[in-house]
């Protein structure tokens, strides 16, 4: 069930940052590369990150912040929600 | 309360410095010595035309004529330096003179050929190096062909480039002719580009076809033949990167085809002190951006000054200062030239492909003095980036921060994460090409504050008082806070506006509103010890990030949408956002209408695409009524303290206060207020 909303969250945001409504056609499918689709520069990850510290109330590791973690929509969305201190999407 | 100081120089360089070697030289020219460096201060400021005649006789800037006339006119608003004398902007970047102050001990050749002078690296990791001879030469093949195609005194050449090797050439070439250079970065939305560029009229531009960005190579071709279309003026196109492109109507030739020019012989032309070099834009409250004519001469010295003075660069420095060809710190930057040292320019993204990108490139470039913004230092603290654990930095020695305020905790972080190095946190602007306040090579580093004022400009602070405003300058002790003014003549005080015939558009810009003085539009703290402290602005214009943007150029887009019926954009503090601020757009919206998401998001985006990313708000709140002066004039200024939770100062002009309450309670704005 947190899936849908952690990643509504997240396309939320990249449109209200980056992409202004046009975040779901860039990203084509939830496993796409953000880097190599140009979805997200590292500022934006960095910004990213910052986000869902506040929206979520847990802290990333910066050493985290890798391609294998948060490359993709379902990277992050799954890194979000396999977080030790994720307390739910609501 | 005296904040702690942060960093505090060696007594032994501090004997050696540029800053010391010229007080002993002008100490002995007028008989008397200086205390410290507040004093000297003081003294140049009092004794303004003595200063700066000395460092015109001992900096090794290179003038022709008479310079015995330091500036005629009485005023700020009409003082011309050196009327008298003539030099060649050129030349001085080009082959440096040893400085009079200098000529004690060390190596008699100042500035060896064979050196590097520009040092081009970009995001790839290519990397270009160019000699002081190798430099000088392609300027004079690029002047040749400049000249031998008709471009000439006074002609406007625009450059929509990357920082690399061949923009430099290109620059300097512009200025070896007598032309007058503008630039922009290549990734500059469309609509701004035409509201510069079109206003100066170029005869020529220099673009570069493609440019790097985290990764993705980025094509400008469309976007080149569109603005060639719409700029009328340009007759021909100069292609920096070689590729081809398709314009209609200009010729378009390759960079590399000037380089096969025949070498320009002979010195370097010299044109008078006050020439008009460059056209510095920036934005206003209302109306199109400003084209700030900045002359020749001014704009060499006071660069000179800072850079020799207050940073202590000199033969054997690297000079990184990140920056794009749309920003004045890219003719700060290539100013270093002048003072001996190598310039070393980075194009492309921050963090790509590592985190760390930028201070790697530092390392690895054997950096001397870096300087960034607090955005960067903020982005670099966010993503754990720790230079100091995974970089050897041991040849940086002076950290350079500007574009807004630094706030303490990244004193802080910069100390625990880069090294025990100073951190200059220096500012002026577009307006005046240089500094108003910056650092001292002498000075400690108080956390939070810029260790010195800008020597020989008269920096003082509009402060309110019971009397009404008083024009203060340092105080004797404690602190002072007011408007940022300079109320006597300094050199790289513009000519004036481009187009501005009469010169009104100039004088309501900078002169109205205290009469006859400089007005910056900045807050200032002033200390007794010499320091000082930039509070942010103090006029309608914002500072987002770093990027100082005109509203202006946000009510131009927004007043597209018929849904909006008016809007004001405002800088609200902020925290838990880079830099400290964010963009809020208060939008009043047009009677039935109301601002939905998809709205919001649409007005985002054309503000992104007939703009820049810059000028896309954090927040787009919708309220009832703007405030409004009783001459219905909106009043930014009002808005933006109460979105900060201040005393709004004007509120006695606002005729509809009520809006003031709503803007201080919407939750949308009270929200950032209390985010760390």
């Amino acid at each position: 069930m947190s899936y849908p909303l952690v990643r509504k969250r997240v396309i939320d945001w990249l449109d209200d940052q980056y992409h202004f409504g046009d975040a779901e056609k860039l990203i084509r499918n939830d496993e796409a590369s953000f880097l190599d689709g140009g979805v997200l520069d590292s500022l934006g990850f960095v910004q990213l990150c910052l986000f869902l510290e506040k929206t979520y109330r847990f802290k990333i590791d910066r050493k985290s912040l890798t391609r294998e973690n948060f490359d993709s929509l379902g990277k992050i969305v799954r890194y979000v929600i396999g977080h030790k201190d994720f307390k739910g999407a609501a | 309360m005296t904040p702690a100081i942060v960093f505090s120089p060696e007594p032994l360089l501090v004997e050696r410095s540029n800053l010391s070697l010229f007080a002993r030289y002008w100490s002995a020219k007028r008989g008397a010595s200086f205390a410290d460096n507040v004093d000297l201060y003081r003294e140049s400021v009092r004794d303004a035309k003595g200063f700066w005649n000395a460092f015109v006789e001992s900096s090794g800037i290179q003038l022709e004529g008479d310079t015995s006339v330091v500036w005629e006119g009485s005023t700020v608003r009409d003082a011309h330096f050196f009327p008298n004398a003539k030099l060649s902007f050129a030349a001085n970047l080009l082959t440096p003179q040893r400085p009079a102050f200098r000529t004690s001990g060390g190596n008699l050749q100042w500035v060896d050929p064979n050196d590097p002078a520009v040092i081009s690296v970009d995001e790839t990791g290519r990397v270009e190096t160019l000699t002081r001879r190798e430099l000088e030469e392609r300027v004079r093949r690029v002047a040749q062909a400049l000249k031998d195609r008709g471009i000439g005194v006074g002609d406007r050449i625009f450059g929509l480039c990357r920082l690399t090797a061949s923009t430099l050439v290109a620059h300097l070439a512009t200025l070896a002719v007598g032309a007058i250079w503008s630039s922009a970065a290549p990734d500059m939305g469309i609509e701004l580009l035409i509201a510069r560029a079109g206003q100066i009229a170029p005869r020529l531009l220099f673009v570069d076809a493609t440019y790097p960005y985290h990764g993705l190579g980025r094509d400008n071709r469309e976007r080149i033949a569109e603005i060639t279309g719409r700029l009328p003026t340009v007759e021909r196109v100069v292609v920096l990167d070689n590729h081809s492109i398709q314009t209609n109507g200009p010729q378009v030739e390759s960079f590399s085809t000037l380089l096969l020019s025949p070498s320009l012989s002979g010195p370097f032309e010299t044109f008078s002190f006050n020439h008009p070099a460059l056209i510095l834009f920036s934005s206003g409250t209302t109306g199109l951006p400003k084209c700030i004519v900045h002359g020749a001469g001014g704009t060499l010295l006071e660069h000179l000054k800072e850079h020799q003075l207050h940073c202590n660069v000199g033969p054997g420095d690297r000079v990184l200062y990140h920056t794009t060809t749309g920003w004045m710190m890219f003719n700060w930057l290539v100013s270093a030239l002048a003072a001996g040292a190598a310039v070393v320019l980075y194009d492309g993204s921050v963090s790509h492909p590592e985190p760390d990108a930028l201070f790697r490139r530092v390392s690895e470039q054997g950096v001397t003095v870096f300087g960034t913004s607090p955005a960067y230092l903020q982005y670099c603290r966010d993503a754990g980036v720790c230079p100091r654990e995974t970089l050897p930095l041991n040849k940086l020695r002076l950290l350079l921060s500007t574009g807004s305020v630094l706030f303490e905790s990244l004193f802080d972080w910069v100390g625990e994460n880069v090294g025990n190095l100073p951190i200059h946190s220096i500012s002026g602007g577009t307006d005046i090409v240089g500094c108003f306040v910056l650092g001292s090579p002498n000075a400690p580093v108080y956390r939070g504050e810029s260790p010195a004022i800008s020597l020989g400009l008269d920096v003082r602070a509009a402060v309110s008082t019971p009397r009404g405003v008083e024009i203060q300058g340092l105080p004797s002790e404690g602190n002072i806070t007011g408007e940022l003014v300079c109320p006597t003549p300094f050199p790289s005080r513009p000519l004036g506006l481009f187009g501005d015939s009469d010169g009104s558009r100039f004088e309501a810009a900078y002169f109205s509103d205290h009469l006859g003085v400089w007005t910056h539009g900045d807050t200032i703290e002033l200390t007794s010890r010499g320091t000082a402290r930039i509070l942010g602005r103090s006029d309608g214009v914002l500072n987002v990030r770093g990027i100082r943007i005109g509203p202006g150029e946000i009510y131009r887009v927004v007043e597209l949408f018929p849904e909006v019926a008016a809007c004001c954009a405002i800088e609200q503090k902020a925290p838990g956002e880079p830099g400290g601020s964010r963009m809020v757009l208060l939008v009043q919206m047009a009677p039935g209408a109301n601002l939905s998401r998809p709205l919001t998001l649409k007005i985002k985006k054309e503000l992104s695409t007939r703009a820049s990313a810059a000028h896309v708000p954090a927040a787009i709140v919708q309220v009832s009524d703007l405030p409004k002066t009783h001459n219905g004039k909106l009043s930014e200024r009002a808005a933006r303290d109460a979105a900060n939770g201040e005393p709004v100062k004007n509120r006695s002009s606002i005729k509809n206060t009520a809006c003031l309450d709503e803007i201080a309670v919407h939750p949308d704005i009270t929200a950032a207020r209390s985010e760390t």
